[in-house]
């Protein structure tokens, strides 16, 4: 098929991972790729996969990779046919794909008008309520008035969640218990809301009982073929931010699958959307589900559609911006069950607090069915600038039981030295009762914190024990002997080098 | 033969061992009572294999200071600090003024100071929160290690600060 528009040379508006992800796929199309880079991430991974990279300012996103003009220079400088934005950043912009389509340059994601109508929540569910999509129990406009406010969601009854029109992504959003938190929680979130947007406009969600976050990664071309490629289920949540999703999800059965399929279809065609976008749903305990937002943009979770439906999303949304169909909604086949797990530099047993720096070792999982979608290397300093998300690990297996042992066999294999990750924490949260029997919410973090911070097993902790001591020792004794050797005797020779040789001579073979 | 204590729990328990070396690779280690060989072998950074009498162990050694380090065995990770015999007389000794006196409230990490709740002269309860310092988009409040007073404060509002940087000092 004659494409309508040609992209051979695709700019990646973005860092880390997400950038390499795409990078990768552009390979295997035979296009030509630009990366782009702060001073923090000269020495990124995505600047070395391109063919071509280009410096966009200091190290504070605002000043690099939020900087619209001078990434559209950037494209314009190096000759991109195209821009594909990844997922944060300017990814739900609609400014940036409107000012890259001034500048002749092809945005990879849906047309801004979409954009806008889905940015602002509260004009978002109205428009959703219209064209028959069931929305969460609320206000349906922001509410200026704290008293008012307060009067509406104690009419509502507690608990209720308070959300920024503008929102996305946790930042003023706040779950208020008792009528008597009402107040400062509404001002905390006002401010946060401020803060993140520029813009605090404020309403109110009734709090489901025990909410499920299932979502339903659409698709549409330009002639307006609009399909679904499935669920994610993404409830273990940690302040609102997702750690583990799975496809398919424990909750669904074929039915309620479809009717959610069909429904997230029509929210994305009453916004004439195009591209790859998500469908955001929680479900109750009676299995009655709510249109929560639409996100514009590729999904962090977005492998495990990959893994269960065999697609590349990324290589789709390419076809699309260069004016190709998506496949019809019977060739979509899904197979067996995929889960990821977000590796975070962050230190679960102090309060998770972000650990940025050198990495000094790193060694990744492998196998039949894992993938590991990274964005760093060892010698890599993590910068303390952006998100502490450092890979996603995936893995595919028949069925979700083997999924399961499979992840955690794989995060088991996860080393990581020089800063602390949160690969054991997430090996607890597979592991748990809770998650193991596929029925949690979205309370599941909270709910089992303590259980999630297991502490080390104490019948290996003698093992660990002499491992360290007998590390220092050999240390020891190698300092002690390069000192030596520095006052005049002998030869310098680590103790293991040396064992390492005497190993291979008893063998009979070379050192 | 040498003698090393080591630190659990952020120094809370503490066990000694003794650690004698019988041939190349080879060492005896005496801990709680009980003496055993180890057959050590390095892989490759920081991997060494264990052969604990017979029980083959692979345990993964992060050292994160001459003394601090992280070991990782099996699922879990147990993170210690192995001192020799002089410095843990040295930690011990300073163990005993660890509550009193001045204590440093350090930034644990990179990052930017984005607010000082506190100034000079301020009387603090322990837990109290004294910077928040900025990492990775999230923000994380440092708080007081002790009941006392501000005798000095070093971060300003904005400012880049390294790891292990001096925030203030409690006293």
């Amino acid at each position: 098929m004659r494409s309508k528009r040609t992209i051979k040379k695709i700019l990646v508006a973005n860092r880390g991972e997400i950038a390499v992800r795409v990078i990768r796929t552009c390979r295997e199309m035979g296009i030509a790729t630009v990366a782009i880079y702060s001073d923090a991430d000269r020495g990124g991974l995505h600047v070395r996969f391109a063919d071509q990279a280009v410096h966009v300012g200091p190290s504070a996103s605002r000043e690099s990779y939020l900087a619209i003009e001078k990434i559209v220079d950037a494209a314009k400088q190096t000759g991109a046919d195209a821009v594909h934005p990844g997922y944060g950043f300017l990814s739900e912009k609609a400014e940036f794909a409107r000012a890259l389509d001034r500048a002749g340059v092809t945005f990879i994601g849906p047309r801004p008008e979409s954009m806008d109508a889905m940015g602002v929540k509260t004009a978002a569910r109205a428009r959703m309520a219209a064209a028959g999509v069931p929305t969460v129990p609320g206000s349906t406009d922001a509410i200026a008035d704290e008293e008012d406010a307060k009067a509406y969601a104690d009419d509502v009854g507690y608990p209720v969640m308070v959300k920024a029109a503008a929102g996305g992504g946790g930042k003023g959003m706040k779950k208020v218990e008792r009528a008597e938190d009402f107040l400062s929680l509404w001002q905390s979130a006002r401010r946060e809301a401020a803060g993140a947007f520029g813009d605090d406009r404020l309403y109110i969600e009734k709090f489901l009982e025990k909410p499920r976050h299932v979502e339903i990664q659409v698709f549409a071309d330009e002639a307006g073929r609009t399909i679904w490629l499935g669920e994610r289920e993404c409830s273990v949540q940690r302040r609102q931010q997702k750690v583990v999703e799975e496809s398919p999800s424990p909750l669904l059965d074929d039915e309620l699958r479809a009717r959610m399929g069909e429904v997230a279809v029509r929210a994305a065609k009453a916004v004439a959307y195009l591209g790859a976008g998500t469908v955001e749903f929680l479900v109750d305990a009676h299995r009655n589900f709510y249109f929560l937002e639409m996100n514009t943009r590729l999904q962090v979770e977005h492998p495990v559609t990959e893994m269960v439906t065999g697609l590349d999303l990324v290589r789709m949304q390419i076809d699309v911006a260069r004016g190709e169909p998506v496949p019809r909604q019977e060739e979509i086949v899904r197979r067996g069950h995929a889960i990821e797990a977000r590796v975070y530099a962050e230190d679960p047993a102090h309060g998770f607090l972000p650990s940025p720096g050198k990495i000094t070792y790193l060694r990744v999982p492998g196998g039949p069915g894992v993938r590991d979608d990274s964005g760093v290397y060892a010698g890599w300093t993590v910068p303390q600038h952006y998100d502490p998300m450092i890979s996603k690990l995936v893995a595919w297996a028949p069925t979700r039981a083997q999924a399961i042992e499979k992840l955690i066999r794989a995060l088991g294999d996860y080393t990581v030295h020089g800063i602390t990750v949160n690969v054991a924490y997430l090996s607890a949260a597979l592991a748990h009762p809770a998650f193991r029997s596929g029925d949690y919410d979205t309370g599941f973090c909270e709910r089992y914190a303590a259980d999630l911070l297991r502490p080390p097993d104490r019948g290996y902790e003698d093992v660990a024990l002499i491992a360290a001591a007998v590390a220092a020792f050999q240390r020891d004794h190698d300092e002690a002997e390069a000192f030596a050797t520095r006052a005049g005797n002998g030869a310098v020779r680590s103790e293991w080098a040396r064992l390492g040789r005497a190993r291979a001579l008893l063998r009979g073979g070379r050192p | 033969m040498s003698t090393y204590g080591a630190l659990l729990e952020g120094g809370k328990r503490e066990e000694t061992l003794e650690v004698k070396r019988l041939g190349p690779g080879l060492f005896e280690v005496r801990l709680r009572g009980r003496a055993h060989v180890v057959d050590a072998y390095r892989h490759d950074h920081g991997t060494l294999s264990l052969i604990v009498d017979t029980a083959s162990e692979s345990a993964m050694l992060d050292w994160r200071s001459g003394t601090k380090v992280n070991v990782r065995l099996r699922h879990s990770s147990y993170a210690l600090e192995i001192l020799d015999e002089r410095k843990l007389r040295l930690r011990r000794a300073a163990g005993r003024f660890a509550a009193e006196g001045r204590q440093s409230v350090t930034s644990p990490m990179p990052g930017k100071v984005v607010k000082v709740l506190v100034r000079a002269g301020d009387e603090v309860r322990q837990g109290q929160g004294l910077v928040i310092v900025e990492a990775m988009k999230m923000e994380n409040e440092l708080k007081s290690p002790k009941d006392g007073k501000v005798v000095e404060v070093l971060a300003v509002e904005g400012q880049a600060v390294e790891a292990n940087a001096k925030l203030c000092t409690v006293e």
